[in-house]
């Protein structure tokens, strides 16, 4: 199974290891800097004492309960975010198929609100929710890329998608609106953070994660070949079919997940596997390898940003990464046509 | 010239808009009849039901009224300049980024300009930005498009931190300006609006033969005789003027421009270019909206925006989901 | 006989670019008055690109156009636009305009800023309309037409416009034999009213037919220039489009033919 993951020849991959490289190396560092830099009292030094087992009491507990609990959130949504966000440009052959914008996320939160209102607690049961809504977003973004015609106009797809976003945010706020109470807490969820979220949401993710990882190492090669169209990918003996469905079930998983775990963040997911595909190239194997360090480090990155250019305030992630993201989509459009798949 | 269609359905829309403001009038907390509601506004009703009338409610409608007639103006013009029919201010990010300066006017951030000439700031930087970055095919390619979804989230992010830093009171106040209410207008606003409806549409009036002729390709624009880039700007700019003074009193509804000038199309004959109708009709659409909002869920009133996202959506979702791959032009 | 003034339309050296890329140089043209020149060449020659110059949609990088003598694009677009027509390859109309709602559009160079429709109008267009024999068709949905049909009503738009110049972009290219013979025998009809007439077209013996002046195209120069039957010859179609062929005259109307085109040996 590892062999339908490796990239295809020697001499590429003699190319591809050091950006593979380079990039676990600046995960490494955003990690360092993500224990090491807060908005709070304890600062930097303080921190690194506390990692040598020669700080104070409360450096350590910030350390260990604050700031590596959410280190690790942000490094898990940022890997399902960047895989998820490959897939779906790979199959869509879409190089502005986001999951945040093509309403998924929106899907995601929604279904998380409802089931808020209608008086879910238990972080499981959001969790499954928002599984559930970014399952249904995703299925019906992949019927609309299904529509004759719409397949080659990526910017159609992606009014579509802004157009279901809008409506599902309305729909989100007009939920808030009906319950004060509610409201908060939906509001705790939409809002694009990994400030102050518990571990128990990791450990309620991590299986749809794990599963979804599995489902990356099958799908992976018959996706490669799906690039060169679906007729070709037939006479290669694969199934189109069913890897869109399995695809489709993947980038569910991981969505719901990392919208369960950060609320709804845009433009992730098209700002990581753009920075993939730059070192990577078309094939859809090397990217998705890229996209496991550069995904994390990117949302890592952006919360410590977050952390640090309000402070004393955090600013919320999900402002970040718009700030971050819409850049990235007009270095896309600014690039001329629209970078092949 | 035999017009008689396009007369006609003129008519019937603005039948349709004064009914709207009748009713919308003549509802709320303190239900009024609607010869009541007449009666007021000619001056002739009992203190009480003038006082509901002409003080409480007539200026929310005229502002209803007004922001929705150019908002769906200034959608009609992006679609011809565009030669798209989902080509709408909003999708270049312009209400977002309105909405952004006029909220940062609120929020007492930066420049102490009143929230009509920020949001009018705003919407001339998106459209410059999404211009400039939109390449050799300006508003006709999908550069255009792209470039304002990313400005436009650029623009909803720097709201949302303004928000987020500022005092809970200030917050509040400018929540409706983020999701399209006639509750926080001011009347300077919707003065400003006024007359910027008014001097843009009688702009248009005279520019109408030229902006029907873009309707084909530059060339037989040409040909005919329209001097294009002038037309272009002129077009261009009333628009961005125009959604500008709209999102100032309205915040950014969404959806307006879009729908109304797709009834309009529908209603009148193809080959011009539909301003008055689409006016009336978006006119008619924001009363409509607002007057849904407020009667829906009695007490609890639903900003306008939240309604036209509602209710236009799934329409517009229709429009792009269609198989048809001549459906856009 | 609907124009009331002759125009004459002339290139005066002429350097034409198409976002950076030069397609022509140095071209200098004159068009001959109440006569219809055919300008032809292989793909890529220049051919439109000189019409769309010569109909200042283009704008010359040197040289000039000139419409009676004066720089067109020193004149107002409308003035330009009462003396010369143009009827473009790409003909996309708005869905549902009928026949009658284009042609009045060839109205417009004439109609000052509010001016309402007027009785001259009303003359061109009815004038129009026969020429174009488009009377039947005058209220049908352009897009319910024919190639022919539909191109026909465009042409009737461009007569509507009274000019005394008329240029037509490859008016035929779509169309199947019937409808081609439709089209030209309408320009020569109208060439037979005293309109100057200037079209590219693609297909080298209409052309011949067609025509009373020839500019042969390639690689953005005029190579050759006059009566079809002075300069076609098989060296002219060899340099053109690198094709051998034997040259006979139609028996009925002594216009050049090509027959035996093969590729070189």
């Amino acid at each position: 199974m590892l062999n339908a993951l490796s990239p295809t020849s020697v001499v590429a991959s003699r190319a591809f290891f050091p950006p593979l490289l380079a990039a676990g190396f600046l995960l490494l560092l955003v990690v360092l800097a993500s224990l090491l830099y807060g908005a709070g009292p304890v600062s930097a030094s303080d921190a690194f004492a506390a990692l040598m087992a020669n700080g104070t009491e409360e450096a350590w507990f910030v350390v260990t309960e604050l700031r590596l609990p959410r280190t690790t959130i942000a490094l898990v949504t940022g890997l399902a975010l960047g895989l998820a966000g490959a897939l779906l440009q790979s199959m869509t052959r879409n190089p502005l198929a986001e999951p945040g914008l093509l309403g998924v996320s929106a899907g995601s939160g929604f279904a998380v609100a409802l089931a808020i209102l209608l008086g879910a607690t238990t972080t499981t049961l959001t969790t499954l929710v928002a599984q559930l809504g970014a399952l249904t977003g995703c299925a019906l973004v992949i019927a609309a890329t299904r529509v004759q015609g719409l397949g080659n106009d990526p910017v159609r797809l992606v009014l579509a998608g802004a157009t279901l976003t809008g409506l599902l945010l309305a729909l989100t706020s007009m939920l808030m609106l009906m319950d004060q109470r509610a409201a908060d807490e939906i509001r705790f969820w939409i809002t694009g953070s990994v400030a102050g979220k518990p571990l128990s949401m990791l450990w309620a993710t991590l299986p749809s994660i794990t599963l979804a990882l599995v489902l990356i190492a099958i799908v992976a090669r018959p996706l490669a070949a799906m690039a060169l169209g679906e007729k070709a990918a037939v006479g290669l003996g694969h199934h189109p079919g069913r890897i869109r469905f399995l695809i489709t079930f993947t980038v569910a998983l991981l969505v719901g997940s990392a919208t369960a775990l950060a609320g709804p963040l845009i433009f992730v997911g098209l700002v990581v596997p753009f920075i993939a595909r730059a070192f990577s190239g078309p094939d859809i194997r090397k990217t998705l390898w890229l996209c496991v360090p550069v995904g994390p480090a990117v949302v890592l990155g952006a919360d410590v940003v977050s952390r640090l250019i309000a402070a004393p305030a955090e600013m919320p992630l999900g402002v970040v990464t718009a700030l971050i993201g819409a850049p990235v989509l007009l270095a896309i459009v600014r690039a001329g046509r629209m970078p092949s798949l | 010239m035999p017009d008689k269609r396009n007369a006609l359905v003129n008519t019937a829309l603005l039948g349709l808009l004064m009914l709207a403001t009748i009713i919308s009038l003549a509802t709320g907390t303190v239900q009024v009849s609607l010869f009541d509601t007449l009666r007021a506004l000619a001056g002739n009703a009992d203190p009480m039901t003038d006082f509901v009338i002409n003080e409480l409610r007539l200026s929310r409608v005229v502002a209803g009224l007004l922001s929705g007639a150019a908002l769906a103006m200034a959608g009609c013009l992006m679609q011809t300049l565009a030669r798209n029919r989902l080509a709408t201010p909003g999708i270049i990010g312009i209400d977002n980024a309105a909405t952004a300066f006029a909220v940062a006017s609120v929020v007492g951030v930066g420049l102490s300009l009143a929230p009509s000439a920020m949001a009018l700031a705003g919407a001339a930087a998106a459209t410059a930005i999404a211009f400039g970055l939109a390449g050799a095919n300006g508003t006709r390619g999908y550069r255009f498009i792209v470039a304002g979804i990313g400005i436009g989230a650029i623009a909803g992010a720097v709201t949302q931190v303004m928000l987020s830093r500022v005092a809970i009171d200030a917050a509040n106040a400018a929540y409706p300006w983020t999701v399209g209410s006639l509750n926080a207008r001011s009347g300077q606003s919707v003065l400003v609006l006024g007359i910027g409806l008014a001097a843009g549409y009688l702009v248009l009036m005279s520019l109408s033969r030229a902006l029907n002729t873009l309707q084909f390709t530059d060339a037989v624009a040409i040909a005919l005789g329209t001097r294009l880039k002038a037309t272009r700007m002129i077009g261009l700019g009333l628009s961005v003027m125009l959604t500008g003074l709209a999102v100032s009193v309205c915040g950014p509804v969404g959806l307006i421009a879009l729908l109304a000038p797709e009834l309009a199309r529908a209603l009148c004959r193809p080959g011009k270019v539909p301003l008055t109708a689409a006016a009336l009709a978006g006119a008619s659409f924001m009363l409509i909206a607002d007057l849904l909002g407020r009667t829906l869920f009695a007490p609890l009133e639903i900003p306008v925006g939240i309604i036209t996202a509602i209710v236009g959506s799934p329409y517009l979702l229709w429009i792009l989901l269609r198989p048809s791959p001549r459906s856009l032009t | 006989m609907s124009q009331s003034q002759t125009a004459t339309l002339a290139a005066d050296d002429i350097t034409l670019a198409h976002r950076q890329f030069v397609v022509a140089e140095n071209l200098s043209l004159h068009l001959p008055t109440a006569q219809v020149t055919a300008i032809v060449g292989p793909n890529g020659c220049g051919k439109s690109t000189l019409l769309n110059g010569l109909a200042r949609i283009h704008t010359p990088k040197g040289g000039s156009v000139l419409l009676d003598g004066k720089d067109i694009h020193r004149l107002p677009s409308k003035e330009v636009a009462r003396k010369l027509a143009l009827l473009p390859q790409d003909n996309t109309a708005p869905e549902g305009l009928t026949v009658a709602d284009l042609v009045r559009f060839g109205r417009q160079p004439h109609q000052g800023w509010m001016a309402q429709w007027s009785k001259e109008d009303q003359q061109a267009f009815d004038q129009a309309i026969q020429a174009a024999d488009v009377a039947e068709l005058a209220g049908r949905a352009l897009d319910t037409l024919s190639g022919g049909q539909r191109q026909r009503a465009w042409i009737a738009m461009a007569v509507a416009q009274q000019t005394p110049l008329l240029l037509l972009d490859e008016p035929t290219s779509a169309l199947d034999l019937g409808h081609q013979i439709e089209v030209f025998e309408l320009i020569r009809a109208l060439s037979g009213q005293g309109k100057t007439i200037a079209m590219v077209v693609h297909d080298l013996a209409s052309a011949c037919r067609y025509a009373d002046h020839m500019v042969a195209m390639k690689n953005g120069t005029i190579i050759e220039e006059g009566a079809p039957a002075e300069i076609v010859s098989p060296e002219l179609v060899q340099e053109l489009y690198g094709v051998s062929c034997d040259l006979i005259h139609d028996p009925a109307t002594g216009s050049p033919l090509l027959v035996n085109v093969r590729r070189n040996p």
